[in-house]
């Protein structure tokens, strides 16, 4: 009974290895796999949430630092910089002017940093603090930043001023330097043009923070809405800025004259010259109508052109403020390279969130509201006069055929009374329409052409708060590019090296178990021809003469000779497994095969004590391993197997080691042993047909594998 | 078959997983940071793409935008609309030349970016194919030094005999070479990875310099060219409220004439 149940139990076993063995082995580790590959991605889960949190973090930090930074800059400035200027003899002009507004902005960063001192930045809660805090002073801020910006270009006009004499210049940097000791400035605008640059940096640091924050933030929806914030922020003082620009500007009375020359225009007499093309359009309508009548074929000449001119300029617009979404839609300073550290990246990534996030965005709102929205009525409105112009057409007609009767019946009068009516209308009217419709056009212009002044202005003040930061911004132009362009071109090069290597490596034969059917070539080349002429293809081969072989990478071949029947020693008649013919020597590598029985030890013909492991077949046509010096110098001599020296006079060798021949022959000239310096340095005999050669690939500096 | 022969076959027949060696053959640890390693490349791989294609992107848009800009002033020019009055004409050429003068400035700006940045960018990305290759050949190399290394401890398990010592033998001569490869392979890798992925910022930092400053001349010269046209051809000193005015008043006026009212 025992019995049975031993049997049927072990021969369940066996069924349930038998089972196992076939495909179940491998579901068994399948399984483990799969568990550990669920364990291992939860893990890479948990460590990547982690990565966001520190990121998350850093990006708080370096919000609150900034900030401090920057308010401590502001300070050095307005304070010691100011008041070793006020000494300064004799009294410096305008120098109030230069730090008009800068207390309100340093008083509404004091008040952002009392705020957000409140926790320790390190705490979960504190995004939402800080979030808070930005929120509760957004009005504060927008109000202090937008005198501060609008009033800017006046202090870039002081400084300019200061600049025109030499000494006193000199004296102000030194004041600066002495100051700030530590930071690289060297005029006023470095710090006065801090707040124009850190206004515009609080959407990008938001964003980052936003960036790296999972949507299950509780602070989530709250860091958003800041972030957007900001950008509405920056909109709203750019906005201020324009205003008090014109308002402050333009008091001057000759600029007036553009409005005056539209007011001007006279479609009356205009229209009297559009005669031509009147009959131009009419060609090319076919309507030819029998009465001529000059003024008013001018006035619908006339508008025939507004009507077209009209429709092409709305279709331009709107093909402009395509392209113009679709820059807006290519996020290019989104990328992450790992680069946050460094300035250029950074400085390209503010100046183009500041580009695409509202100084665009708003050039776009005003090319709508104030071009294409009127654009769009007024061709709305060409339907009207359009109709009437045909209806007008359709009663001439007409009235042509009834024109010339003495007596019209009631009906033919009604009809040239309806084309009279609606000829003097038009006549009264469309001279207007046509003139007020040109104003509009030429004032559309006007207003393109200030857009795209503001929009250079935005970007110019931005620019200004990055000037000093790069390092190549003070080289002229010319000298830039030739930098910029020869950095490009080394760079280009490193990269070609580096490319280079990895290709390079990566063609190196690999040694690797071979396929089956090299295997089989192996043994037959092997056999036929001894191991030590086997060759591998180091790349393939494709034959251009007669008798030359077209040989695949890895192919191997056996050598029968070294050099072809004209003595030329590139190239090399070999046995490619039946086929024999010439291939190139410099593609072709020694190949060493794993499974080589180390040859007879000259030991073994010497009786003497037999040590355990070895077992050697005597393989009669083994030969040893000729040292000659192959094609490629890059040819290392190692020993291919174990030796351990049994006296004296000769050394010890582990395999792989290299070595360096001394002589390959011993005192007695036999060439079976050979004196090697081993890497130890020692020195000593060794059989010679223990040592081989090893390939050893040219190592460019660089990717080397 | 007696019960003793099929005990002993059992036990010693309980498999660990075939072709995976017991010993260790890279460490966690190191297997962890090249991991890691190869991450940070690939990620930056993505990025690279990502903003080679949108720079071109962009760049492409930048163009089409300024063309469509010479052609609004270009089409207003050609019509015969602008003859009619001097100053009218004057306004619209003015424009036009200015237009067509950011044009010339915005071509040679997109050549400038193509040349620092677009390309440059183009030719880093070239480079992942051959790195992706090297780790994909060491992955290999892993998979063959594991297979052979757990052969190899197949056969030390076994009996020691004759027939036995020559095939232990003989895989141990097998698995050296392949041994060796992945080693080399695995260490130039660790060594050249992090290597490679810090160049990047030598790499691209003259790329982001020239960015900005092409900008930066860019935006310089439309600030002079629209100053200047700003002065000669718009009503100074409106703010925008006062344009939207304007323009609506003259709606309105268009509005009034009774060949506009839809009968």
């Amino acid at each position: 009974c025992v019995c049975a149940c031993l049997s049927s139990l072990t021969l369940s076993l066996v069924l349930l290895y038998k089972d196992n063995s076939l495909s179940g082995e491998n579901t068994v580790s399948e399984e483990m796999l799969a568990e550990e590959a669920r364990k291992k991605s939860k893990e890479e889960e948990a460590a990547a949430k982690e990565r966001a949190a520190q990121r998350q973090q850093l990006a708080i930090e370096e919000l609150v630092q900034s900030e401090r930074n920057y308010l401590r800059m502001l300070q050095i400035c307005s304070v010691d910089i100011r008041s070793s200027l006020q000494q300064l003899q004799p009294p410096l002009a305008n120098l109030d002017r230069l730090f008009l507004y800068i207390e309100d902005v340093m008083e509404v960063s004091s008040r952002l940093l009392s705020l957000l001192d409140r926790r320790p930045s390190g705490e979960p809660q504190f995004l939402q603090t800080l979030c808070d805090s930005f929120l509760s002073l957004s009005s504060d801020i927008e109000a202090a930043y937008k005198e501060y910006l609008a009033y800017y270009n006046q202090i870039s006009i002081v400084e300019n001023s200061y600049k025109q004499k030499e000494a006193l210049w000199n004296e102000i940097v030194r004041i600066i330097k002495a100051s700030a000791p530590e930071v690289n400035a060297s005029s006023l605008s470095f710090f006065l043009v801090m707040p124009v640059q850190r206004i515009a940096r609080y959407p990008l640091l938001l964003q980052t923070i936003q960036k790296h924050t999972d949507t299950s933030h509780p602070a989530f929806k709250l860091l958003e809405k800041t972030a957007l914030t900001s950008i509405a922020l920056n909109c709203r003082i750019n906005e201020y800025k324009r205003f008090r620009e014109v308002a402050d500007k333009y008091k001057k009375t000759e600029t007036l004259t553009i409005k005056d020359k539209i007011n001007r225009l006279n479609p009356h007499s205009i229209a009297k010259k559009t005669a031509r093309f009147s009959q131009q359009l009419k060609h090319e309508t076919g309507i030819k109508p029998k009465l001529v009548d000059e003024e008013f074929d001018a006035f619908e000449g006339f508008f025939n052109i507004l009507e077209h001119g009209i429709l092409v300029l709305l279709e331009n617009v709107e093909t402009y403020l395509l392209h113009l979404q679709r820059f807006l839609d290519c996020r290019t300073e989104e990328f992450d390279l790992d680069m946050d550290g460094e300035k250029s990246p950074i400085c390209y990534k503010e100046i183009t969130t500041a580009l695409r996030q509202w100084i665009l965005p708003t050039f776009e709102k005003r090319m709508r509201t104030l071009i294409h929205k009127p654009l769009c009525a007024l061709r709305d409105l060409l339907v009207g006069p359009r109709n009437l112009i045909r209806k007008r057409l359709d009663k001439l007609l007409d009235f042509e055929m009834i024109e010339s009767k003495s007596t019209l019946s009631y009906d033919e009068q009604a009809v040239a009374n309806t084309y009279r009516t609606i000829n003097t209308l038009l006549l009264n009217e469309l001279p207007r329409f046509n003139g007020l419709a040109l104003q509009m056009i030429w004032s559309m212009l006007g207003t393109f052409s200030c857009m795209h002044k503001d929009l250079a202005a935005d970007m110019e003040q931005l620019f200004q708060s990055f000037a000093q930061q790069l390092p190549h911004s003070h080289l002229h132009p010319s000298a830039f590019w030739e930098w910029a362009e020869s950095a490009v071109l080394e760079s280009a090069k490193k990269l070609q090296t580096v490319c280079q290597n990895v290709e390079d490596t990566l063609n190196a034969p690999v040694v690797q178990p071979l396929s089956p059917s090299s295997q089989r070539r192996l043994k037959q080349l092997t056999d036929k021809h001894g191991s030590g002429k086997i060759y591998q293809v180091a790349s393939t081969v494709v034959g251009s003469r007669d008798l030359d072989l077209n040989l695949a990478r890895g192919e191997l071949v056996a050598i029968l000779s070294e050099a072809d029947t004209r003595g030329d020693k590139r190239r090399w008649l070999v046995d490619a497994g039946g086929r024999r013919g010439y291939a190139p020597s410099s593609k072709l590598i020694r190949y060493h095969q794993a499974m080589e029985d180390p040859p007879p030890s000259p030991h073994l013909i010497v009786p003497l004590d037999v040590t355990g492991k070895r077992r050697h077949s005597y393989t009669p046509e083994s030969q040893p391993m000729p040292m000659r010096v192959v094609r490629q110098p890059y040819f290392q001599v190692i020993a291919a197997y174990d030796f351990t020296a049994r006296g004296n006079h000769e050394v010890s060798l582990r395999v792989g080691e290299p070595v360096c021949v001394l002589e390959p022959y011993d005192k007695r000239g036999n060439r079976e042993w050979s004196l090697v310096e081993a890497i130890s340095g020692q020195r000593g005999y060794v059989p010679s047909n223990y040592l081989s050669m090893k390939p050893v690939e040219a190592r460019p500096p660089g990717f080397v594998f | 078959m007696s019960v003793t022969s099929h005990h002993s076959f059992c036990l010693s027949r309980i498999p660990f997983k075939i072709g995976q060696p017991k010993k260790q053959i890279v460490s966690k640890t190191v297997e962890r940071d090249f991991e890691r390693e190869y991450e940070k490349l690939q990620k930056l791989e993505d990025q690279t793409k990502k903003l080679h294609k949108d720079m071109k992107k962009s760049t492409d848009a930048d163009l089409a935008m300024s063309k469509a800009a010479v052609k609004i002033s270009a089409d207003l020019l050609s019509n015969p609309l602008c003859e009619q009055d001097q100053a009218f004409l004057d306004s619209i050429t003015a424009l036009d030349t200015a237009m067509k003068r950011m044009d010339a400035f915005n071509q040679e700006k997109v050549n400038q970016i193509q040349k620092t940045v677009i390309d440059p960018l183009k030719k880093y990305s070239g480079v992942f194919p051959s790195l992706n290759m090297a780790v994909k050949r060491r992955e290999q190399a892993l998979q063959d030094y594991k297979r052979l290394q757990s052969k190899v401890e197949k056969y030390e398990e076994k009996e020691k005999n004759g027939p036995a010592m020559v095939k232990l033998h003989q895989a141990k001569e097998e698995l050296r070479p392949v041994k060796e490869d992945f080693e080399a392979k695995n260490q130039q890798l660790l060594d050249e990875m992090p290597k490679f992925y810090q160049s990047r910022i030598d790499y691209f930092q003259p790329s982001f310099e020239a960015l900005i400053r092409a900008q930066v001349v860019y935006f310089t010269e439309m600030y002079k060219i629209f100053s200047e046209l700003t002065d000669q051809i718009d009503q100074g000193g409106l703010t925008d409220e006062q344009r939207q005015r304007e323009t609506e008043a003259k709606l309105t006026e268009l509005r009034a004439l009774s060949i506009v009212a839809d009968d």
